[in-house]
């Protein structure tokens, strides 16, 4: 009867799980768990997310490991849910029993899971969201940002902004959820100190097909500047509906790290031409280290990194490094390692701020210029880090 | 900004567009509004033909097809497609009593595979063709892009020859016929099946011309299908089941409310709107403006 | 009285039992072996279990489908979550999610009550779309952040109290909530109050011509679907600690529609099993593929078409027969066949 086959198996299940409980040592591979969307809206992020830590693991294997143990990373699919996030985190930290967890993109999930790495006395670590809260208000001893938030985005760009077009007239177009809310608010207060107007702004809903309904008023305030934060698909309508309607003549759209990046760029076509941004990483970053991780990037899967694929890259040399440093996998003492560790990634040196666990990492201005991310300025990381503002630790 | 201003620049061009979005909805509504008033059917998975139109017309477009032969080809092609469709899911469900409620459900379920489909052969990137008809022109100080005007030009054109075809040919009186009182149309010599199983083809070939006419402007991603189910569900409702001219009423209606509420309030909003139509219409006038067309 | 539907309820409640029996199985297995995640997981399939019951309740007795029960679902979890930031009581917690989704689904019933059939899925689905968007927008309530820092609370029984945190413990209090909700909603089906919104279902016209009110008869089902949706939703925060607008898009609802029909429409304990069933099904689905989707959506189909009344409602005539026959056993005599003799019958 089906209800005796459910019961041997989950009974099964749970022996298993009773068998291998104590078998990791401090000698077996170290397990890293990793809770990415694999499925639904979020999927090119999660597929970045999933091609920098593989790539990163396999190049940290080759060479020995981290402190001569293996690393083993294990996926599992949020479905851009928190509630799917913290379920499959769960199962990672008490079955599978990962050393460490990272992978969530929305920050809801982020929030969510850092909340669970407490209550499970384990880490975890950001390498996608952006939202300021994550390392301010929100922070949590168990959560690590190794990406650049929300406002270290915007300072490099309204510096460059200000520089380029002083006291130009800017006109604000966000998704209306909490990340679009936030970092047009982010970008406003940088611009607004630098003596920009604001024209106007809108919130459009997520998921919008057809953004020429504020075209009026976009084209009634006059700007020079268009700010938006869309991202993904609803880039590549914006932009192009923009361009179909001849609005990006004499426009200079500027955006957050996530508008314009590698997945969207090849659908937005010619009229993503001078878009600029302010983002933690560009393929186009011209050093060693980085044309090696774009090269071996690209002969792996195919395809461009963008900042997501490089900051997950980085974010395992920043464990490896800690590990090291503090000579265990124990919570307590990796978590100390962390702070204030200063490791290199295809993007120069990043350094984990102590105070709020937030990266620090140097800032480029970019500019798309023949489907390529042009570096036309740069930001020093103390300089576009914002004050420590989290409380907690 | 002066009152004349404000008419030039703001509300004319959001009446244009709001045209423009309001002919792409109809024409996804249309094939809705058919396979509901001729065969009974809700249609929850209509979304995703609209993708695979697209999808075709990307990989088709992209092994070099010209767009004038594809807007012809990808609905031919879909026809097997649905004829299987209607087939293999709907057929066995059909006859239950609860036949509402079932083929919801069943076209529910084909809608998750389908979506994942897409996904898994097309990978989650978004893409999107290249737009068949550049440039833009100036109407009376509006700038509009010509893509968009020959939209609403081929979409008016399909409209009109859809309902031509339902209301004065032999074909679509036998249609019509057959959704009224399906035995006495058999014993008159209809092929009841054969008509069944064509409408539903019929419908979701339509939607798949949806999706190749608006993949330019819109976009091709395998989530799309979603994009314009529930809009597409609310003109079929406010319009009336089955109604094709209460489709193309209520489809451009909502659009203009949507196009032009946005002006006034936070666009936030504009979807609480359309919803709060859609449930006045079904709690006060749930046949909707116009009724229903094979069951008078 | 002794009819088809108490004899298919009598065959519910015995697969009930072997539900609960099995559950407290486990989770003996689970404490003895020190478990966390599974029980937790079986928690949390519990949880969302009580939501398909609510579903099957409009379903499968008053024939209505809801697309968008998760609403009630997600008010009583973010009203549960609000209170318990607040107050950390269980007691207080549960009775605010329920008054909270009491007057909700008073109101929305009000409104959906009005049509029916695929219109009543519309409505239902639109008012939940419309609602999880305000939410979605709405800062005091996390907007798409959602509300995390919901307390680890201890539940109190008088003497003795049980914490949340406690695997075993929540897992066996969850059971007795959604298990109560079952039977208490069994309990009144089996009344002739509920023997009217079965006959909703076979045929609505004739039960006014009965004397039955068929829209009290609605409202009532449709509200005490939505506190049962409610009572179970207010349970999330206490295990996961955080409340997000997902409770209420349409994915939850539309899961909870597939469990009911994967376990069997109008049975009661199949939303249960189905509910289980669909957890189980897409944990391990889940872990050899990310196309869990096409996986799901085709058993769905299948179920639709050729197995309309679920996995329960395969196993449920079979015991069914088991139970007529026992009980026809001792008055066997009295069913035996009357012979005729010739020339006995009388004009």
């Amino acid at each position: 009867m089906k209800t005796t086959g459910y019961l041997t198996a989950a009974a099964g299940l749970l022996a298993a799980t009773a068998l291998t409980g104590g078998a990791l040592a401090q000698s077996g591979p170290i397990k890293i768990g990793v809770v990415t969307p694999l499925s639904g809206t979020y999927t090119p992020i999660g597929q970045q997310v999933r091609w920098g830590l593989e790539l990163a693991a396999k190049e940290i294997n080759a060479a020995g490991g981290i402190a001569g143990r293996q690393v083993n990373l294990v996926f599992e699919d949020e479905e851009a849910n928190p509630a799917v996030a913290v379920q499959k985190a769960e199962k990672l930290f008490q079955v599978e029993k990962v050393d460490f967890l990272t992978g969530t993109v929305n920050s809801g999930s982020t929030l969510a899971v850092a909340q669970l790495a407490e209550r499970n006395a384990k880490l975890a670590a950001t390498t996608v969201s952006f939202a300021d809260s994550i390392t301010t208000d929100k922070c949590s001893p168990n959560m690590f940002r190794v990406n650049a938030r929300a406002e270290q985005q915007s300072v490099a760009l309204a510096a460059w902004l200000a520089k380029e077009k002083p006291k130009a007239k800017v006109y604000y177009l966000g998704p209306d959820y909490e990340m679009g809310r936030s970092t047009v608010a982010a970008f406003k207060s940088s611009a607004e100190k630098s003596g920009a107007p604001t024209g106007g702004e809108v919130f459009a809903p997520l998921d919008s097909k057809d953004y020429t309904q504020y075209f009026g008023q976009i084209r009634a305030s006059r700007p020079q500047v268009l700010y938006t934060s869309v991202a993904g698909n609803d880039t590549v309508r914006l932009l192009t509906q923009l361009q179909d309607f001849g609005l990006l003549t004499n426009l200079q759209v500027v955006g957050a790290s996530g508008t314009v990046t590698s997945q969207n760029i090849g659908a937005i076509g010619q009229a993503a031409e001078g878009f600029a941004t302010g983002v933690g990483y560009s393929p186009q970053i011209d050093t060693s280290e980085n044309k090696a991780f774009v090269a071996a990037f690209r002969a792996a899967n195919k395809a461009d990194p963008d900042l997501y694929g490089a900051d997950s890259y980085g974010l395992l040399f920043a464990y490896k490094a800690a590990v090291e440093k503090a000579g265990s996998t124990e919570t307590d003492k990796v978590r100390e390692a962390l702070r204030g560790l200063s490791w290199q990634t295809p993007q120069g040196a990043k350094t984990i701020r102590a105070g709020d666990h937030q990266a620090m990492q140097p800032m480029y201005v970019v500019r798309v210029a023949k489907g390529k991310f042009d570096i036309i300025d740069k930001v020093d990381a103390d300089k576009a880090i914002g004050p420590d503002a989290c409380t907690r630790f | 900004m002066n009152a004349l201003d404000y008419l030039q620049f703001v509300l004319a061009p959001q009446v244009v567009n709001g045209l423009a979005l309001g002919v792409a909805v109809v024409l996804v509504a249309l094939g809705l509004t058919i396979i509901f008033g001729m065969l009974d059917v809700i249609n929850m998975s209509h979304g995703e033909f609209y993708a695979i139109g697209a999808y075709a017309a990307l990989a088709l477009g992209a092994a070099g097809i010209n767009f004038w032969f594809l807007l012809v080809l990808v609905p031919v092609l879909m026809v097997p497609l649905g004829m299987a469709a209607e087939r293999l899911l709907i057929r066995p469900v059909f006859d239950s009593r609860d036949r509402h409620v079932t083929t919801l459900l069943v076209t529910f379920g084909l809608a998750l595979v389908v979506e994942d489909l897409l996904k898994v052969a097309f990978g989650p990137n978004t893409q999107r063709p290249p737009t068949p008809i550049p440039g833009a022109t100036e109407l009376a100080g509006i700038i509009v892009p010509n893509y968009r005007l020959f939209l609403i030009v081929v979409g008016a054109a399909i409209v009109s020859g859809v309902a031509y075809v339902v209301y004065r040919t032999r074909l679509g009186a036998m249609v019509r016929a057959a959704a009224f009182d399906r035995n006495m149309a058999a014993s008159l010599g209809v092929p009841v099946a054969l008509v069944y199983a064509g409408t539903f083809a019929f419908g979701v070939a339509l939607a798949g011309l949806a999706g190749v006419l608006l993949a330019p402007i819109y976009s091709v991603f395998p989530t799309m299908g979603r994009d314009f189910i529930l809009l597409a569900f609310t003109v079929v409702i406010v319009g009336g089941m089955g109604s094709i001219w209460g489709a193309v009423v209520a489809g451009l209606l909502l659009t203009q409310v949507q196009a032009l509420a946005s002006l006034v309030i936070s666009p936030v909003w504009t979807d609480p709107i359309v919803f709060g139509t859609m449930v006045a219409f079904l709690v006060f006038r749930p046949q909707g403006l116009f009724g229903r067309l094979g069951h008078a | 009285m002794r009819d088809r539907l108490t004899l298919s309820m009598r065959a519910s409640h015995l697969l009930a039992l072997v539900f609960v029996a099995a559950a407290l199985a486990l989770a003996a297995i689970g404490a003895a072996s020190g478990d966390t995640f599974y029980l937790r997981l079986g928690t949390e399939a519990l949880i969302f279990a009580g939501l398909a019951l609510s579903v099957d309740l409009l379903l499968g007795y008053s024939g209505a489908l809801s697309l968008g029960q998760a609403l009630y679902f997600g008010i009583g979890a973010y009203v549960s979550a609000l209170t318990l930031l607040k107050v950390p009581s269980f007691w207080l917690a549960m009775a605010a999610a329920g008054g909270a989704t009491l007057l909700a689904s008073i109101v929305g019933g009000l409104i959906a009550n009005r049509v029916r059939g695929v219109y009543f899925a519309l409505i239902t689905f639109g008012l939940a779309q419309v609602v999880a968007k305000v939410v979605y927008n709405t800062r005091e309530l996390g907007a798409s952040d959602g509300m995390i820092g919901i307390p680890v609370i201890e539940i109190g029984f008088g003497p003795v109290s049980v914490s949340a945190g406690n695997p075993v413990g929540f897992f066996l209090i969850v059971l007795a909530i959604i298990m109560g909700l079952y039977w208490l909603t069994a309990y009144l089906l089996d009344t002739p109050f509920g023997r009217v919104l079965t006959a909703l279902k076979a045929n609505e016209k004739r039960v006014p011509f009965l004397g039955y009110s068929v829209w009290w008869a609605r409202m009532f089902s449709y509200v005490l679907a939505g506190l049962i949706a409610g009572l179970s939703g207010a349970l999330y925060p206490m295990l996961r600690g955080f409340v997000s607008p997902e409770l209420m898009f349409f994915a939850t609802s539309g899961n909870a529609v597939i469990s009911v029909i994967l376990g069997g429409v109008g049975t009661l304990i199949g939303a249960i099993y189905g509910s289980v069933l669909l957890v189980l099904l897409k944990s391990i689905i889940g872990s050899w593929t990310e196309h869990h989707l096409i996986v799901i959506g085709v058993i769905f189909m299948v179920c639709v078409m050729f197995l309309p009344k679920g996995l329960v409602g395969f196993i449920r005539p079979r015991i069914e027969e088991r139970l007529l026959a026992g009980a026809q056993k001792p008055a066997a005599p009295s069913f035996a066949p009357v012979r005729l003799e010739a020339g006995s019958a009388k004009p």
